[in-house]
């Protein structure tokens, strides 16, 4: 999250009506003292079955012990570099293009969790120009080599260095890889 | 996820379905307020994956105490709160690792019916915030928590920026609309 609240003048203009301002000014208030909302990972898509959670106690206590000892960022981030029990120095994942995208690269650097526990990151892309759809890209968590989480879109500078924050509300563990595909499309142009 | 077919319906009708074993309108009473209740897990315990469980938890409870929601005793919204805010708190003394309770501000600790009123606030903007379209939420999600300007905001989505501006004005008469009680 941002430190900078908002200008309420920017968002909703000088021309209205008092009473109508004076309406959303509050609103804007509560929304700056409310803070983000998590983004609900994949996990929770769907609501409980009641009587089938007995297992969550023990699966809770497992993670907890894991983030007291480890914490939890260097947990996530270890398992998803595929280190097992090292989870040392990862805070970056280094990224290579391929197929049309051979020449581009990319750096996703992830960073403590936010207030909401969502995973703020930052991807730095090089030589990826917009592609000739116009659409924007997509970056995934892969597993299994499938696409199975997205992370956010970007439109790409047309000369091909796109600097780009963006959030992931998943447990990181739970993937295997990165990817940038053109949305809509399966083709990888950068992966891990 | 099956969605009612009814979405005006209130939160005290659906929680009076959900206690006769409704559950499309369990359904949509966790679309409603799925995120709220992570972000108030979250505030309690700081820790995403005790979060996430705890807020299934917290609607394993709702599911189950639906039967004992008076409407004649007020709105749904407190009711979930109250629901989840217990089922969340039961949770943590059965697993008493050192609870996160998230500063609520700048400053940090503040006082407990500071936190509570807080905690409420949030519970009733998020939940607000499950009523904005598509189209309107992310202009609001990257105005007031990625910190972009209208015109970056533009840029970002691809939109004009009297789109943006539109979408933001009337995103934030949407919210006034949801949250009248709070605002009164």
């Amino acid at each position: 999250m941002s430190g900078r609240p908002p200008d309420f003048d920017e968002l909703v203009g000088t021309d209205l009506a008092p009473p109508e301002r004076d309406r959303l000014q509050r609103v804007h208030d509560l929304l700056v003292a409310a803070g983000p909302p998590p983004e609900l990972p994949s996990e929770l898509d769907e609501p409980p079955r009641p009587g089938t959670v007995h297992a969550l106690p023990a699966r809770r206590l497992r993670l907890v012990a894991l983030a007291a000892a480890l914490g939890v960022l260097v947990f996530a981030v270890g398992y998803l570099a595929g280190g097992g029990p090292d989870y040392e120095t990862f805070d970056s994942v280094a990224m290579s293009g391929a197929g049309t995208a051979e020449d581009a690269s990319a750096t996703i650097e992830v960073f403590d969790a936010d207030a909401a526990g969502n995973w703020p990151m930052e991807i730095r892309v090089t030589g990826l120009t917009p592609p000739a759809s116009g659409k924007p890209y997509e970056v995934w968590l892969t597993r299994d080599g499938e696409l199975a989480a997205l992370c956010g879109s970007f439109l790409a500078e047309p000369d091909g260095t796109t600097v780009v924050p963006m959030n992931a509300p998943y447990r990181l563990r739970d993937f295997d890889g990165w990817v940038v595909v053109e949305e809509g499309s399966t083709t990888v142009l950068l992966t891990t | 996820m099956v969605r009612v077919q009814e979405p005006e319906l209130t939160d005290g009708q659906l929680i009076a379905r959900v206690a006769q074993g409704d559950r499309p309108a369990f359904e949509e009473l966790y679309r409603r307020y799925a995120r709220a209740v992570l972000g108030l897990a979250l505030r309690r315990l700081g820790d995403r994956g005790r979060a996430e469980d705890a807020a299934q938890e917290a609607f394993v409870a709702i599911w189950r105490s639906a039967r004992t929601y008076d409407p004649a005793r007020g709105r749904g919204a407190p009711w979930l709160y109250a629901v989840a805010r217990n089922a969340i708190t039961d949770g943590l003394r059965r697993t008493p690792e050192p609870a996160a309770e998230l500063a609520d501000g700048p400053g940090g600790d503040p006082d407990p019916a500071d936190r509570a009123e807080s905690s409420w606030t949030a519970w009733q903007v998020h939940r607000a915030l499950e009523v904005l379209p598509e189209h309107e939420r992310p202009v609001i999600e990257l105005a007031y928590w990625r910190g972009l300007s209208q015109s970056e905001i533009s840029e970002r989505l691809g939109i004009p920026l009297g789109t943006v501006k539109t979408r933001t004005r009337s995103a934030l008469a949407r919210l006034a609309d949801a949250l009248e009680e709070e605002l009164e």
